[in-house]
């Protein structure tokens, strides 16, 4: 009954308080919050895509040729995707949870502590939303150049998928926003798993593991799935399989990632 | 008598093999202070979180309005007004969207919610602030923001743990006058403070816990008495028979025998203190009306702590 609660939490409008008190600080400080996290990708596009991809052949996608600038633009979207909707559950609602003790002020009201964690999946997954359509833009007008070969129609469905990742990503690293002791420790998280778990998914460089298992372990994850359903979309026009492992995968993650963060975040926060 | 806003009744909460709160009960009426007492350690924090609903009881009961709190938790939180004694304020707002922001974590909303802001910015004093960040605000301040911020969406029963730490004499006395007015308005209001004077001054009534359990509750000066008699002497350090007066005390009876910096304070009953009088008419001592002070070092010494 508790865990159904915690997931029925996010139709609950207390999520949606926390949710739009997070959007309201953000649309005060919009500059600063979306233009800087949001160039990340961009240079990482330029340098990997367009720079780094000069001496790289053409790569066979799924019997399509496309050069790797085409073949980086989706991993971007997922890179940011993941990145986005992580970092901000795991820096941002930590200053958020600690230091300014906005989570106290907040569960001191009629709004409960699972509706604190669907507010902070909810909008993390938003800023997502936000930064892939940033990128999906840089993308679309590289296409315009002649530097990318992509299905632009399909650009406007990235950021809904990269919604629904999101919150997978975001309730994931709410777990470790639960648990670190001080905001250092966030080190372990970002660099043990982030980025390798960024680097694996097909972003920037197609992996293909030897194992089966490892192979079925790719499956299950939603970077990966994230990458091939956006490169999909947009070399071909059809996401295949991919789509449907992208909600299987996504759903995998944020069920049981939810009840622990809630879990976990009632027990540092409530101390219960 | 009024009927209790809160009612909690055995209230029991464990962590671990450690008893916090014992089968404890309390009740706030409207228009009445409640004084939540108790050295650090009693289970006053464990106790507020059980009435907040931060966290549930082991065993017992809270009601809010007659209803029980466990099933009817929405409309008992719309109820309360918490001010916890850690700055929550939300710093990404100003003063008075501190105001708005808070009200949209209440359901039913706020009504007339302008209205109501502009009403707890005059009272508080917080006008001139509006538009500011809560940054610019003094201790004082910052401790009227919480505080109105509580009560924006008028509750019935208000929190108000330890508000006035960290103030100088001056803001105090303003948070007391704050606080007499709500209580005027006919919010039941649960304190919890170190300070002995203001919880004697603004307590309709006070619960003393001391390891989870009731120690004595009911009206302060009743409170006082019940645990320490008619008057409290105060025996100098230079006095030469301070000893003697001591071991005197005791042969009589007396049990909350403290020494504080060197000074022997023992309350006394009006047989003992004309007795005193009789026995060492040369020695030198004072004698005033025992205070929550006095209360707690004698507590404190009942349970074996030293004072």
């Amino acid at each position: 009954m508790t865990a159904v609660r915690s997931l029925t939490a996010v139709a609950d409008w207390r999520s949606w308080a926390v949710f739009r008190r997070n959007g309201l600080v953000f649309l005060r400080n919009w500059r600063t919050a979306v233009i800087p996290p949001a160039m990340e990708p961009v240079i990482f596009f330029l340098a990997f895509g367009i720079g780094f991809g000069g001496f790289i052949e053409d790569l066979d996608y799924r019997g399509t040729l496309i050069n790797y600038a085409t073949y980086v633009a989706p991993g971007l979207i997922a890179y940011t995707g993941f990145g986005t909707p992580y970092y901000e559950a795991l820096y941002s609602a930590y200053v958020r949870m600690f230091y300014q003790k906005t989570w106290d002020g907040i569960l001191a009201t009629q709004v409960e502590l699972p509706s604190v964690v669907w507010g902070e999946i909810l909008w993390g997954a938003v800023r997502g939303m936000v930064n892939i359509s940033i990128v999906a833009s840089v993308i679309a007008v590289f296409d315009l150049l002649g530097v990318v070969d992509v299905r632009l129609e399909f650009l406007v469905f990235l950021p809904v998928l990269g919604f629904f990742a999101g919150c997978a990503f975001a309730s994931f690293a709410l777990i470790f926003t639960a648990i670190v002791p001080a905001i250092d420790h966030m080190n372990y998280p970002v660099f043990l798993i982030g980025w390798p778990l960024s680097l694996v998914s097909n972003t920037f460089f197609p992996v293909e593991p030897e194992s089966a298992a490892l192979r079925a372990l790719m499956q299950l994850n939603p970077v990966y799935q994230l990458a091939e359903c956006a490169r999909g979309l947009l070399v071909l026009g059809n996401p295949g399989s991919h789509l449907l492992g992208l909600l299987g995968s996504t759903a995998l993650f944020l069920v049981p990632c939810t009840l622990l963060s809630v879990r976990l975040t009632r027990r540092r926060v409530l101390g219960d | 008598m009024t009927t209790a806003i809160l009612e909690a009744r055995d209230l029991t909460k464990s962590y671990g093999d450690r008893v916090v709160v014992d089968h404890l009960d309390l009740s706030c009426r409207p228009g009445t202070v409640l004084g939540l007492l108790g050295p650090n350690g009693a289970g006053k924090t464990t106790t507020l979180r059980m009435l907040y609903g931060f966290v549930p009881p082991d065993e017992g009961t809270i009601y809010y309005g007659g209803k029980r709190f466990s099933e009817n938790r929405a409309e008992a939180k719309r109820m309360i007004g918490v001010s916890t004694q850690d700055d929550s304020l939300d710093y990404d707002f100003t003063v008075a969207q501190n105001l708005l922001i808070y009200a949209s974590y209440f359901r039913p909303r706020v009504e007339n919610l302008e209205g109501r802001v502009s009403e707890l910015l005059e009272r508080f004093d917080l006008t001139p602030y509006a538009d500011e960040s809560p940054h610019v605000l003094s201790g004082g301040y910052v401790r009227r923001l919480l505080i109105a911020r509580s009560i924006v969406h008028r509750p019935s029963v208000l929190f108000l743990d330890e508000p006035t730490t960290g103030l100088d004499p001056s803001a105090r006395l303003d948070v007391w006058e704050l606080i007499d007015g709500m209580r005027a308005d006919g919010l039941g209001i649960v304190l919890t403070t170190h300070y002995m004077d203001e919880a004697e001054r603004l307590s309709d009534e006070l619960l003393v816990i001391h390891e989870g359990r009731n120690v004595v509750h009911g009206e302060p000066h009743r409170v006082i008495d019940s645990v320490l008699g008619d008057h409290v002497i105060i025996v100098p350090r230079a006095e030469p028979a301070r000893e003697e007066i001591a071991a005197w005390l005791q042969d009589r009876g007396a049990e909350q025998v403290a020494t504080v910096l060197g000074e022997l304070r023992v309350p006394v009953s009006k047989e003992d203190l004309a007795a005193l009088t009789a026995r060492f008419g040369d020695a030198t001592w004072q004698v005033r009306p025992p205070n929550l002070d006095d209360l707690f070092i004698a507590l404190a010494r009942r349970n074996g702590r030293p004072t």
